[in-house]
């Protein structure tokens, strides 16, 4: 046990101590004059930055805002991106009509088209969630379809030998043995739609945390700019993390 | 409508019904856009008449200066794709092969892979200027961490024996990556490509939305604030094909190898 | 089609009607090779309370037999009737056991066996009081609240069993359930079914291509010809009841085991000459 404790801790250790020598590094160059601490602050002072951040300029609420608009996109993404996939798996002619479309738009840059929800829908969160859905969408369109699609014969063999009726062997059998991959599309496509709702935030001016990164930049205020782009890669962190382990909780089987 | 019924119903034979149906699908999008357009009622000005979208199209591809713009970007994309693969594959070859390394680095990359990479672009900005350095090195970074990634996976998913016969070669370790490791990952490396492109694609392209004076970026947000739809549709639908079309081009490099190789 | 001629009558005096009763049973299947007769003119009946084993190699068309029987594949000619009543799909007197992995993976062992009783419509307390009779039966108890990847692959087998048998059907329809079972698990799992059988009176028909296994349970054996699948012989096993498996050592077993693989070593060969054509005269 100890062994193995150790065999963790060293790798852990490694990266966390090179991480740690990286800023020291850095903070000397800084300090010493060989980088310009006007293009890159000091991390003593990123590192203070963080409180007169988190009061001045609110992060609480900011993320309130960012996390509210991640929940409709999610919302959307759950109604719209499993309805879809639904659909296209039961109606085999539209699946093989326009499964390939939907794929090529899982690879488009579609968040490039924010200038036109920006016309249709102003600058509001309207437009930051539509985005984000939009930019998540393909992913659970997809997944949803593979979760249905690799349903094991046997299964459905059980059903019908039960006499299930279509509906029952639907939300019995097909929908129970999706739910996993139907899971891993969801999250994937929230993935999709948070870094984009940051990145439309960012790039529109308009909402929580990534407005707040344009709005400090703006003002040229470095070390808040370093602190605000370090809290919004913490919660994306964690955000991922979170929902990696619910991931592989839902899958104890494999 | 019913009579594009009775029509299609003996050309069952040449097309599949497959074919049918996206014709359909392809048909019933734009006749309601146009019948939008015609309307008037709903997303006035945001939905121009097809016919106007084509003339806009037709004049982008007949324009000198959009091709202009066109190579600013890919040759931001393509240097972005450069450092930014390059040093994701070395960085991937490294911590797939040391373990040590691997369990105490992958982690970092794993994790801030899917962080929002655009909110870097101040800080580029203060870095590398307005100009297309800063657009380059948005580019660097998003596809730095797929390429990386999928290297360092591709790297453990080597054959551990292919490895012990290039050791028992005695090759260098110069040999050994050009050698064994890579053409060995060769599909994962490809794939890491093909991600890393659509990625490189995306930082690139919002970079100059945000701040450029070229680009392809530049011209659809031009087209924004001077409020010219037809040219943003115009610009939105020939980026969207160039983009897929690549990557079914990468894609497809990797698909038509393993083929070969099996 | 039913003018067939019984290929092989019951030996055994039958005082009751045959709870099933196959008749002619002809499935061909269209192939890029051209049309491929899996099964030719199967008949056979299966008294009440008794236990039917149908043993054949590989290819002989067991499984298409097991499916038409479930009523899960049709578009074949013959009959196949229960309790008087011609099947036209999946039959609620018929529970099918099959040979693949098939307990849900997402409900606990409970939920799993109680799933005919749900989709019964019965109210939840009687549902979970029913299931945990099954599970009793199959020796499962204590496991109730398990999910099926937390037990071996013997245990979720006994799930399935559970669950077919739940459902409370005239006639246990199993397909090869140990197949994909270690030898030691097979021969125990073996007396777990004898013991079900006989407590329940359950008439079972087991499909499978193991001769000890079929000569451990079954009343009577229907040796298949290898394809088309036609009956090539009904050997009746009188051994003595209650069994358990330690009369694989008897010589009796060993007998009817030794005459059973007579016939079935020509099948077998003609089916594995057959295979290695295929493969172009290349060992598998």
């Amino acid at each position: 046990m100890i062994a193995r404790a150790q065999r963790n801790l060293v790798p852990a250790a490694l990266g966390f101590g090179a991480l740690l020598a990286f800023i020291v590094f850095v903070e000397v160059l800084i300090r010493t004059g060989a980088v310009n601490r006007f293009i890159v602050p000091m991390p003593s002072q990123i590192a203070g930055a963080f409180e007169r951040v988190i009061v001045e300029e609110d992060i609480p609420h900011r993320f309130l805002i960012t996390a509210r608009e991640a929940f409709w996109a999610t919302v959307l993404l759950a109604v719209f991106g499993i309805g879809i996939g639904v659909l296209l798996y039961r109606v085999r002619l539209l699946r093989s009509a326009t499964e390939t479309w939907v794929a090529a738009m899982a690879s488009a840059p579609t968040v490039l088209m924010y200038p036109l929800f920006l016309v249709i829908f102003g600058r509001s969160e309207r437009t930051i969630i539509m985005m984000g859905f939009v930019a998540g969408l393909p992913a659970v369109i997809l997944k949803t379809i593979e979760g249905l699609a690799g349903t094991r014969r046997v299964l459905i063999d059980v059903g019908r030998s039960f006499k299930l009726t279509e509906v029952q062997l639907f939300w019995k059998i097909f929908f129970p043995a999706a739910l996993p991959t139907m899971f891993v599309g969801l999250r994937l496509g929230m993935i999709f739609a948070l870094i984009n709702i940051v990145g439309v935030e960012f790039l529109i001016n308009f909402g929580g945390l990534g407005q707040l990164i344009n709005d400090l930049a703006e003002r040229y205020d470095l070390p808040g700019t370093y602190a605000a782009i370090c809290f919004v890669i913490l919660v994306s962190v964690v955000f991922f993390f979170l929902t990696d382990r619910l991931e592989k909780w839902l899958r104890p089987a494999d | 409508m019913a009579e594009t019924g009775r029509l299609s119903a003996p050309a069952a034979p040449l097309a599949s019904p497959v074919t049918l149906v996206r014709i359909a699908i392809v048909a019933a999008i734009l006749v309601t856009w146009e019948a939008v357009a015609a309307s008037g009622l709903l997303f006035r000005d945001v939905v121009p008449s097809l016919l106007v979208i084509g003339r806009a199209t037709a004049g982008l591809l007949a324009d000198k200066t959009y091709y202009w713009h066109l190579g600013v970007t890919a040759g931001e994309v393509g240097i972005g794709l450069l450092i930014g693969g390059l040093s994701g594959l070395a960085v991937g070859i490294l911590l797939g092969s040391n373990r040590l390394l691997g369990r105490a680095f992958e982690a970092y990359l794993y994790y801030l892979g899917p962080t929002p990479k655009i909110i870097f672009f101040p800080v580029m900005i203060m870095w590398f200027g307005v100009g297309p350095g800063s657009k380059v090195a948005m580019g660097t970074i998003s596809c730095f961490f797929p390429v990386a990634l999928s290297a360092a996976a591709g790297m453990r998913e080597i054959n551990p024996v292919l490895i012990r016969v290039g050791r028992s070669f005695r090759a260098s370790t110069w040999q050994m990556v050009t050698k064994i490791y890579l053409p060995a990952m060769r599909l994962p490396a490809i794939n890491g490509v093909r991600l890393g492109l659509g990625v490189a694609i995306i930082g690139t392209l919002l970079a100059e939305t945000k701040l450029s004076n070229r680009g392809i970026g530049f011209l659809i947000i031009n087209a924004y604030s001077t409020f010219d739809m037809p040219r943003m549709y115009a610009l939105l639908i020939v980026l969207f094909v160039l983009s897929i079309g690549v990557n079914a081009v990468v894609g497809r490099l990797g698909g038509v190898d393993s083929i070969r190789r099996a | 089609m039913s003018s067939v001629t019984r290929a092989a009558a019951a030996p055994r005096a039958q005082s009751a009607a045959p709870v099933l009763v196959v008749d002619g049973i002809v499935k061909r299947f269209e192939t890029p090779d051209g049309v491929m007769t899996a099964v030719d003119h199967i008949s056979f009946d299966v008294a009440p309370g008794e236990f039917l084993a149908v043993i054949g190699p590989s290819g002989c068309g067991k499984s298409t037999l097991f499916n038409i029987i479930g009523g899960l594949l049709d578009g074949y000619e013959g009959r196949v009737a229960v309790s008087g009543e011609t099947l036209k799909g999946p039959h609620a007197s018929i529970g099918m056991v099959f040979q693949e992995e098939s307990t849900f993976p997402w409900r606990t062992v409970t939920d799993n066996v109680a799933f005919p009783l749900e989709i019964a419509g019965l109210p939840k307390a009687q549902r979970v009081e029913r299931a945990r009779h099954f599970i009793d039966l199959v020796g499962l108890s204590g496991f109730e609240n398990r999910y099926p990847a937390e037990l071996s692959g013997g245990m979720r087998q006994r799930v399935a069993i559970a669950r077919t048998l739940a459902s409370e059907p005239k006639i246990l329809l199993m397909d090869e359930p140990f197949g994909a079972l270690d030898e030691q698990t097979r021969l125990l799992l073996g007396d777990k079914v004898l013991q079900i059988q006989d407590q329940l009176k359950q008439t079972c028909l087991l499909i499978t291509h193991n001769i000890t296994e079929a000569v451990q349970l079954a009343d009577r054996v229907l040796v298949m010809t290898y394809r088309p699948g036609t009956v090539k012989r009904m050997v009746p096993i009188e051994l003595p009841r209650p069994r358990s498996s330690e009369i694989v050592s008897s010589d009796a077993f060993g007998r009817y085991v030794a005459q059973i693989w007579g016939d079935l070593r020509e099948e077998a060969s003609r089916g594995m000459r057959d295979d290695e054509a295929h493969r172009g005269g290349g060992a598998p």
